[in-house]
């Protein structure tokens, strides 16, 4: 009697979680038939070349525009202490902020483990980055994975972000093209890089070129809310370390935009990201 | 060494932020990336804002929120267009331009 009564709830048990499992397998299954859709789309619309190359266009301004910071950075490696370590830093850290705080830690007498505890905050925000690409790349291979990954950055993200959903093959064109033309404008810096420290608008350019991207975006309402929030806060945060106060600014911009779209998660993909091919 | 171990730690790292959510995409609700969507946004207008305020000039006239106010005008320029709909490429030239022209009429009549 009490094995029986005891059996009942297990079998239950067991149904529930193998319909979940169904009803996840079902919805892999659509997904990699709405992805396989947007990619025939995508052919029939000239191409994944095509995409590659609208995003290697849609990166060369912003690369230009980052010229002058990039020579800044080769000029804190050039006066390193290590300045092969340090030029090695440029693909390794592959961010001009968090690469000019770990090369400012050391250049004071700090330890590596300050240094590396400061490098990895400023870039945490790059988890935030990698998540938010995953259902676009839930289909692809572990290798296009791999290289999407290691292209990531703050410009790459922003740029595919605008875009249609699936729109993978534009993210590598503008991804890598900041991957070599970033390590190339820094090695320049390391040559000749010692004036463009001198001039005080060149830290100003990468901020204007990650700005002009994102504010076509504004024109949603809850974006442009939650947006605000973020930039409020950004102010009353200027005294403490970047990186705690970036990840204050972000997450509280995220806890307004959620709010504001009631949490529906259409209604957010709808503010934030182009519609579905 | 110090140099180089800081370096490898801190590259060593980045990739893991940069690779685990990508490799793990199938496990990640789509509730997680919608949040993490959101933030990635508020955190590239956070980092826009944030250069502004903590802009620094020796060569202006020193008063100290100047910098900072010349910095957001002429970042405010730039975004303006870049909200207009022009290039990326205008935006950042005109915003730039603005910074020039404006701290150099600055420091002459200083």
């Amino acid at each position: 009697m009490t094995d029986s009564a005891a059996q009942v709830p297990a079998t239950a048990w067991a149904e529930r979680r193998a319909e979940r499992r169904a009803e996840r397998r079902a919805e892999r299954r659509a997904e990699r038939r709405a992805e396989r859709r947007a990619e025939r789309i995508s052919r029939a619309r000239g191409g994944r070349r095509a995409a590659r190359w609208a995003g290697v266009r849609a990166m060369a301004p912003v690369t230009v525009a980052y010229a002058p910071f990039a020579l800044v950075v080769g000029a804190a490696v050039a006066s390193s202490g290590d300045p092969l370590a340090a030029w090695l830093s440029t693909w390794t850290i592959y961010g001009g902020a968090a690469q000019l705080a770990v090369l400012d830690v050391l250049g004071h007498g700090s330890g590596w483990v300050a240094a590396a505890a400061v490098g990895l905050v400023v870039n945490t925000r790059l988890i935030a980055y990698a998540t938010s690409m995953a259902p676009d790349w839930r289909t692809a291979s572990v290798t296009r994975r791999v290289v999407a990954a290691v292209a990531l950055t703050d410009a790459s993200w922003a740029l595919a972000r605008g875009r249609h959903r699936g729109d993978r093959d534009f993210y590598l064109g503008a991804a890598l093209t900041l991957f070599v033309g970033w390590p190339a404008m820094v090695t320049l810096g390391v040559l000749v890089g010692g004036w463009a420290s001198a001039a005080p608008v060149t830290g100003l350019l990468p901020a204007l070129a990650l700005g002009a991207i994102v504010v076509p975006q504004l024109r949603h309402r809850p974006v442009a809310i939650a947006v605000g929030a973020a930039s409020l806060s950004a102010v009353g945060t200027a005294g403490l370390p970047p990186g705690t106060a970036l990840l204050v600014a972000g997450g509280l911009g995220a806890a307004v935009g959620i709010a504001m779209t009631g949490g529906a998660d259409a209604a957010v993909q709808r503010a934030t990201r182009g519609p579905e091919r | 060494m110090t140099v180089l171990v800081a370096v490898l730690v801190v590259g060593a790292g980045s990739l893991v932020f940069r690779l685990l959510p990508l490799l793990g995409a199938q496990r990640l609700p789509e509730r997680v990336t919608t949040v993490a969507g959101w933030t990635g946004l508020c955190l590239l207008a956070a980092l826009t804002v944030r250069t502004v305020v903590s802009h620094h000039d020796t060569s202006l006239p020193a008063v100290p929120a100047l910098p900072p106010v010349l910095a957001a005008v002429s970042v405010g320029a730039g975004l303006l267009l870049a909200f207009r709909g022009r290039s990326t490429l205008v935006a950042v030239a005109a915003g730039g331009a603005t910074y020039v022209l404006l701290s150099a009429l600055l420091s002459t009549l200083a």
